[in-house]
């Protein structure tokens, strides 16, 4: 797309005005107005943002065009991806689910679980509605017998919004499917789709496996979309281009920044809107949160916000996670409170993750201390080739895939720790790891 | 139906498995144990030899944790370029 149609399409979609941290040069946004919030916990913004209520968004865009299972070519042809982290197709998703038989549940997937993301949260509480219409289309399109939000259960300030959307809706005597509100667990794995799958159909909300099943089987399916996905389905259904925005949460030390920025922004241009550069550039960035990776300042200077050009050097933006750390920080202290933080968040159901993981934190803690024998960074080193994709879903992956990055990234500083020699600031935690500060 | 025309590999659920054991006893040259005592495939598409050791592993898991999943290979021809056939 080029930068005339980028702006042709921005003014032709009367959204909320971004109030992004440097509003001159950020363009008006597609999908959310960006907000500041605290470190950690809830997506409580600082500055109240209005909820856009059912009539508004019916002036602003159109009422929902009806699903059908023509969308999926209108999908396709726009690119929609998914915008829970791994990218993956959203049309690929859906010619899965068609192949089945069995009763099917759409699934609007707002447990945003890694820690540091706040996009999917912000979005709910800015645009429930665009999240419902979304989750409508999809269940309308593929004659889904059930439409489920599945929320985090201790994300009372969305549930609240989404519980007020649906009312109004209800009252506006909307057509369309049914949407339910389920709450889940608090944890972790409680947003990992076969967690969700699992719950919603009366177990334990706990990760499976994907067994064969027969190609004629009436077994029940399950489809999984992100909030984020299903918003950018409910503009897509509408005409609009859907993949010329991407949503980012940047974590600063004083706060969390959710804001839209155009594909393709330049790296450095978001980390000096978030205030990043005023000290000089950060030592290494943390693209997509806990589970994600490390990356070098030099490798990101000239880098942009567009995952297929990330991709392609070897990175991700996952679910739109920026955690920059400053010089004086020690990167391999942090990657070992992140390790034990993933460690402890494992469902312990499968043996590489359950045993794997706390070895792996042990032996990034040992190296963070600047007290790891031979052994023990050679066993570091086989434990990550031993755990890499041996669990049931990508939890343990995320961990190995940090440690990895973590090794490389701060090549220097491993020398340093086991010449005895740890980094002066390896005694702190700058970003805000659950349990991080003891 | 002809049956040179697929592979075989042995997969596992690891959120199934718990470490028993008695695969790696039944089927060492298909698979082993890590060292916490888990499973590992160690082997790719599975020869006749093979496949007789993973049956035998999955009928004794006692956790019903293995399968053997069976997938046609294409036809040489279709096949990408580059790509030999492994004798």
């Amino acid at each position: 797309m080029t930068s005339d149609e980028l702006m042709m399409d921005q003014r032709r979609t009367p959204a909320p005005r971004s109030v992004a941290p440097d509003a001159a040069r950020v363009p008006p946004a597609l999908l959310l107005q960006g907000v500041q919030i605290d470190r950690v916990g809830e997506a409580d913004p600082w500055e109240p943002a209005a909820v856009e209520h059912l009539e508004h968004l019916v002036a602003r865009i159109g009422p929902r065009p009806e699903g059908s299972v023509d969308l999926i070519t209108v999908i396709e042809r726009a690119g929609l991806t998914g915008h829970g982290g791994a990218h993956v197709p959203a049309a690929a998703k859906w010619r899965k689910t068609l192949r089945g038989g069995g009763p099917l549940t759409v699934v609007a997937n707002g447990a945003e679980s890694e820690p540091l993301s706040a996009k999917d949260a912000t979005l709910m509480r800015q645009r429930p509605h665009l999240v419902l219409d979304g989750l409508a289309l999809a269940a309308e399109a593929l004659g889904a017998d059930r439409a489920v939000v599945w929320l985090h259960g201790d994300d009372h300030g969305t549930a609240a919004t989404l519980q007020g959307a649906i009312a109004e809706r209800h009252a506006a005597r909307l057509h369309g499917p049914t949407l339910e509100l389920v709450m889940g667990p608090s944890h972790y794995l409680s947003g990992e789709s076969s967690a969700i799958t699992r719950a919603l159909h009366g177990g334990p909300t706990l990760p499976t496996a994907r067994r064969p099943e027969d190609p004629g089987s009436r077994s029940p399916r399950t489809l999984v979309h992100n909030v984020e996905t299903l918003a950018r389905l409910a503009l897509v259904a509408r005409g609009y281009a859907p993949s010329s925005t991407m949503l980012l949460t940047v974590l600063t030390p004083v706060s969390r920044m959710v804001f839209e920025v155009p594909r393709g922004t330049p790296v450095v241009d978001v980390l000096e809107g978030t205030g990043w550069l005023r000290n000089g550039p950060p030592q290494a960035v943390l693209l997509g949160g806990y589970g994600g990776q490390w990356a070098a300042w030099r490798d990101l200077r000239s880098a942009t916000f567009d995952e297929p050009a990330l991709r392609a050097a070897g990175l991700s933006i996952g679910a739109g996670v920026v955690a920059p750390i400053a010089h004086g920080a020690c990167g391999l202290a942090e990657t070992a409170a992140i390790t034990a933080y993933l460690a402890s968040m494992s469902a312990r159901q499968c043996g590489p993750c359950l045993f794997g993981l706390p070895a792996l934190a042990d032996g990034m803690r040992a190296l963070a201390a600047g007290d790891a024998s031979r052994r023990e960074r050679a066993q570091l080193l086989e434990d990550l080739r031993l755990v890499e994709g041996r669990g049931a879903c990508h939890h343990p992956d995320g961990a190995t895939r940090l440690i990895a990055s973590a090794l490389e990234t701060f090549e220097h500083d491993v020398v340093e720790h086991v010449a005895g020699r740890p980094c002066p600031g390896s005694g702190r935690i700058s970003l805000p790891v659950p349990g991080g500060h003891r | 139906m002809k049956k040179h025309g697929s592979t075989a590999r042995l997969r596992i659920d690891a959120a199934a498995c718990d470490g028993i054991g008695v695969c790696a006893h039944l089927a060492s040259e298909v698979l082993e144990l890590d060292r916490w005592g888990f499973p590992i495939i160690t082997a790719r598409d599975l020869s006749r030899g093979e496949l007789s050791a993973a049956t035998r592993a999955v009928r004794a898991c006692p956790r019903k944790a293995l399968w053997i999943e069976t997938a046609e290979v294409p036809a040489v021809a279709e096949r990408a370029p580059g790509v030999t056939t492994p004798s």
